[in-house]
């Protein structure tokens, strides 16, 4: 479907639901096609392609509200009765607003026409690309898992406040997955990930050649060491330690159920000093850029964290007025969900040391490139498996450890950053760097 | 709509198979006396699965017109011809098995759509009041009410066709109560395959929520324990946990493929003789187990697989393509979530046959050790079957006696190494694992269960 008509059929959602009662009322609309080629053990696994258009209704009966969404269109009408219907029997909240329309800066670089031609044959070729080169690079090297998937999309949101909006975009993704073995010897797997919003930037080569000269240094990991002090975190395990944390603390929904620490630690020190991290919906290249949130609401860039000091929640329409505050344009999800709340492309900034100055620093450490394990994000306990993890001696990697256990507080681990690297990977929609924390406990197995 | 789908099937090329799927899930969510979520989603479409020169290949569409559905089996077809070019194993034949024929109704006389939702919120609601007023040291609470219903055909060119009718409601419960700065968390919840009054008649709600308070409050001040190996009593949702997390998925055939740990150990002791571990697609020993379905989505009816007789591992769990490679009949545990996810091995319910030994009698044996109870927050397992869970509830057991509540506990260990160390099985059985869902690129709804068992195991205390 198109995204002109799919504004149409949002239109008309929101004729429906006046009709039904609703007093205010959001329509909003998704139309996805889906081409993806994915690798399983070593081999082409499924060609697959997917086409769906989902229309989500948010009704509104004074101060309650309800939410119904379908994908079958000819029962759209049905859907819109069901907004109302739940809405009619849910308690009310005065905090169910809907968002005013803002003037919405159309976005570049978030749509390639070319990819309306990219074919299945191309994706099954990029995926055997990234095959082709593992094992172009080492015989002992397995791709496990890999996909490379291109979309192309369309969103529409209309709402009786006279918000309205569209656009279209295009995404291609990518991930590989290997495993090393030889003889007996099975290495940690290695994840990396990268994606284009153009055909012309397609390139699968970098995450594949990283995912296997990750999996091919960890062969052979022996006994770790315990100690209690310095481990050095790769993106990949960044993301699973301390990010999920952040995101939890900064959600305003959290701060208002009492839930998040940050709740009142606007303008504090949350972090050392090194760390400052950025949420930009209009990212030249994001994954997640686009010009509006689920809402409607136009994105920008926002300083979550500056300088160790916290800058600002993540809101949506519903927690800004909670708040009596800002809307940070954080309403997320899909139109098979209500708004949630949270980041688009998510980046910390650079630090100025490269990351092997960091890890030249140290004299004795744990280099941990997969963390597998939880962070609570209440109590901001962790504790997990280093995977794919090297002994750090005396400024180098000394060799590869499986088993080592570490744990501690993401809390104390935030405020114990001693260095940032100035390289960054993309996993997802996030942006990171290479951290190094102080304080960590290692618990050889 | 199978009809439709018989006669698009007929006149296609090659083997093709075609799964129409209307879902509807319903969630009412309450924290603190405040709504955060009433929802219906419908999600209704077909997927296609084709086979072309050995390779699969998928197309979902959400359009039903016999025009739209036809464009998606050319999609399929195309995308297996694509993937044929670069695929290095093909796939020889697929597997037989019990092809499922004919209309499965709703596996309940009372439909979840005859309770109106104002009941559903009255009962959401007032169970996140009564966790609120179960003790003064609760300081929050989480409702939450979930329905799936599904409606299904699938019919593939090689004489599958049937229908089925299915509800899957559930209810979860957290609490979390504070004391000096001291902060817990219970978590109580039911959910089957049924209707509404299987459901309530499962568990009662408000049994339900006085349990999670109960363990929230419970836990404040207790001590944590001694780390170390162990002899354990696990309850029935353990043994569930255990056998599904760190056993079943060792024995899904994509992952024997993949290199897991059970490869080449078929006909080889894996646990103790006390232990025949199986999984079905029935509700064994009792009734309403989430991961009941008559038959699979690749239209194989899905019986009763023993993985392990006896402490012998006898079987893998298999789609049509593994079980043709294998050599052995499809077990029927091919399941997609949803229709725009293709099929892939899954399990159903999960369980340990109950044995001969009483509860009390288990206990009695032990000097010193712990009975545990439930999934914590966290838990882990990889395809080596090394696993790392946290238990919800655990208990001194001192001279064949439980005694005090201990928290913070973590059991570690090799799951086919705790199965060997299995000494003693319960007689009583219990499914216990219905809410929430497995992952392995899409959900799916299991069950897990069993009786009490004794083994030995690591125990971990507070890091």
């Amino acid at each position: 479907m198109n995204v002109e008509t799919l504004a149409e059929r949002c239109e008309d959602g929101l004729k429906h639901a006046k009709r039904f009662g609703a007093d205010r009322a959001e329509v909003y609309g998704e139309t996805t096609r889906r081409l993806a080629a994915t690798i399983e053990k070593d081999d082409l696994q499924l060609s697959e392609s997917h086409e769906e258009t989902m229309i989500g209704i948010r009704a509104f009966v004074g101060e309650r509200v309800g939410f119904a969404s379908t994908n079958d269109l000819s029962q759209l009408e049905d859907a819109c009765r069901d907004a109302v219907v739940l809405a009619k029997a849910s308690p009310g909240d005065p905090h169910n607003v809907l968002p005013e329309p803002a003037e919405i800066e159309p976005l570049d670089g978030i749509y390639d026409p070319a990819a309306d031609g990219f074919t299945e044959g191309e994706a099954v070729s990029a995926a055997i690309r990234m095959l082709e080169l593992a094992h172009s690079i080492d015989r002992r090297l397995i791709l496990g898992d890999a996909e490379f998937s291109a979309e192309v999309f369309g969103r529409a949101i209309v709402n009786t406040a006279g918000l309205k909006a569209s656009e279209q975009g295009s995404l291609f993704t990518y991930f590989a997955l290997a495993t090393a073995k030889e003889g007996e010897l099975v290495s940690n797997f290695d994840f990396q990930f990268d994606a284009s919003r153009f055909v012309s930037g397609i390139d699968v080569e970098p995450i594949t050649r990283r995912a296997c000269e990750n999996a091919l240094g960890s062969l052979g990991a022996g006994k770790g060491k315990s100690f209690n002090g310095t481990v050095v975190l790769s993106p990949n395990a960044a993301l699973d330690l301390i990010i999920g944390l952040i995101l939890f603390q900064m959600n305003a929904k959290n701060c208002l159920k009492e839930m998040s620490r940050w709740k009142e630690a606007i303008g504090e020190s949350v972090a050392a000093p090194l760390l400052t991290i950025v949420d930009d919906g209009r990212l030249s290249g994001g994954v997640a850029s686009s010009s509006f949130d689920r809402e409607g609401v136009p994105h920008r860039r926002l300083s979550l964290i500056e300088g160790g000091t916290l800058s600002s929640h993540m809101h949506n329409s519903y927690t800004a007025d909670a708040f009596n505050t800002g809307n940070t344009a954080h309403g997320s999800g899909s139109a098979r969900s209500l708004p949630g709340i949270g980041p688009t492309n998510l980046s910390i900034l650079p630090g100025e040391a490269t990351k092997e100055e960091l890890i030249g620093e140290v004299k004795e450490g744990l280099f941990v490139a997969r963390f597998s394990g939880n962070t609570n994000p209440i109590s901001g306990d962790f504790s997990g498996v280093a995977k794919a993890a090297y002994l750090i001696e005396n400024g180098r990697l000394s060799r590869p450890v499986a088993g080592s256990l570490i744990a501690g507080n993401a809390f104390d681990a935030l405020k114990g950053i001693s260095g940032i690297s100035e390289e960054r990977e993309r996993i997802y929609n996030f942006t990171l760097p290479y951290l190094r924390l102080e304080g960590v406990s290692v618990t050889a197995e | 709509m199978r009809v439709l789908l018989e006669r698009i099937a007929k006149r296609a090329e090659g083997f093709v198979e075609l799964r129409y799927h209307t879902r509807t899930t319903r969630r009412i969510s309450v924290r603190n006396g405040d709504l955060e979520e009433s929802s219906s989603v419908r999600l209704t479409g077909v997927g296609v699965r084709a086979l072309v020169d050995g390779t699969f290949g998928f197309a979902s569409t959400s359009d039903l017109s016999e025009e739209g559905i036809k464009k998606a089996v050319g999609a399929a077809q195309a995308a297996a011809k694509t993937a044929a070019k670069a695929k290095r194993e093909r796939i020889a034949r697929l597997a037989e098995g019990s092809c499922a024929k004919g209309t499965y109704p709703l596996p309940t006389d009372d439909p979840l759509g005859d309770h109106p939702l104002e009941e559903k919120l009255e009962l959401v609601l007032s169970l996140d009041a009564r966790v609120r007023n179960g003790a003064k040291e609760i300081v929050s609470s989480s409702i939450l009410f979930s329905e799936i219903e599904d409606e299904k055909v699938i019919v593939t060119s090689d004489g599958v066709s049937a229908q089925l009718f299915d509800s899957k409601p559930e209810i979860r419960v957290i609490a979390v109560a504070e004391r000096d700065g001291d902060q817990t968390m219970g978590f109580s919840s039911v959910g089957i395959t049924g209707g509404w009054s299987e459901l309530i008649g499962r568990r009662s709600p408000e049994e339900l929520a006085d349990s999670a308070s109960r363990r929230a409050v419970d836990q404040l001040g207790a001590p944590y324990p001694e780390g170390g190996s162990s002899v354990v009593v696990l309850n029935p949702e353990l043994v569930g946990i255990l056998t599904h997390e760190a056993i079943g998925h060792t024995v899904e055939a994509d992952l024997v493929l993949g290199g897991a740990v059970t490869a080449d150990k078929i006909g080889h002791r894996v646990a103790s003789e006390l232990v025949t571990l199986c999984d079905s697609g029935r509700s064994e020993y009792l009734p309403h187990a989430v991961g009941s379905l008559p038959f699979d989505d690749e239209g194989i009816i899905a019986g009763r697989t023993v993985i392990i007789d006896q402490g012998i591992l006898r079987s893998y769990l298999h789609n049509r393509e593994t079980a043709a490679r294998f050599g052995v009949e499809a077990t029927g545990n091919g399941r997609a979530f949803t229709y725009s996810d293709p099929p892939i091995i899954r399990m159903r319910n999960t369980y340990i046959e109950p044995g001969e030994t009483p509860f009390e009698e288990l206990i009695e044996g032990i000097e010193s050790g712990y009975y545990l109870s439930g999934l914590g927050m966290s838990g882990q397992a990889d395809s080596n079957a090394e696993f790392m869970f946290g238990v919800r509830e655990a208990r001194r057991i001192t001279n064949g006696r439980i005694g005090g509540l201990v928290r913070g506990v973590t059991i570690s260990g090799n799951a086919f190494q705790v199965l060997q160390s299995v000494d003693a099985v319960g007689d009583d059985f219990a499914w216990d694992n219905g809410s929430g869902y497995c992952g392995k690129g899409q959900p799916a709804k299991v069950d897990a269960g069993g009786p009490h068992i004794r083994c030995t195991l690591t125990i971990g205390g507070k890091q």
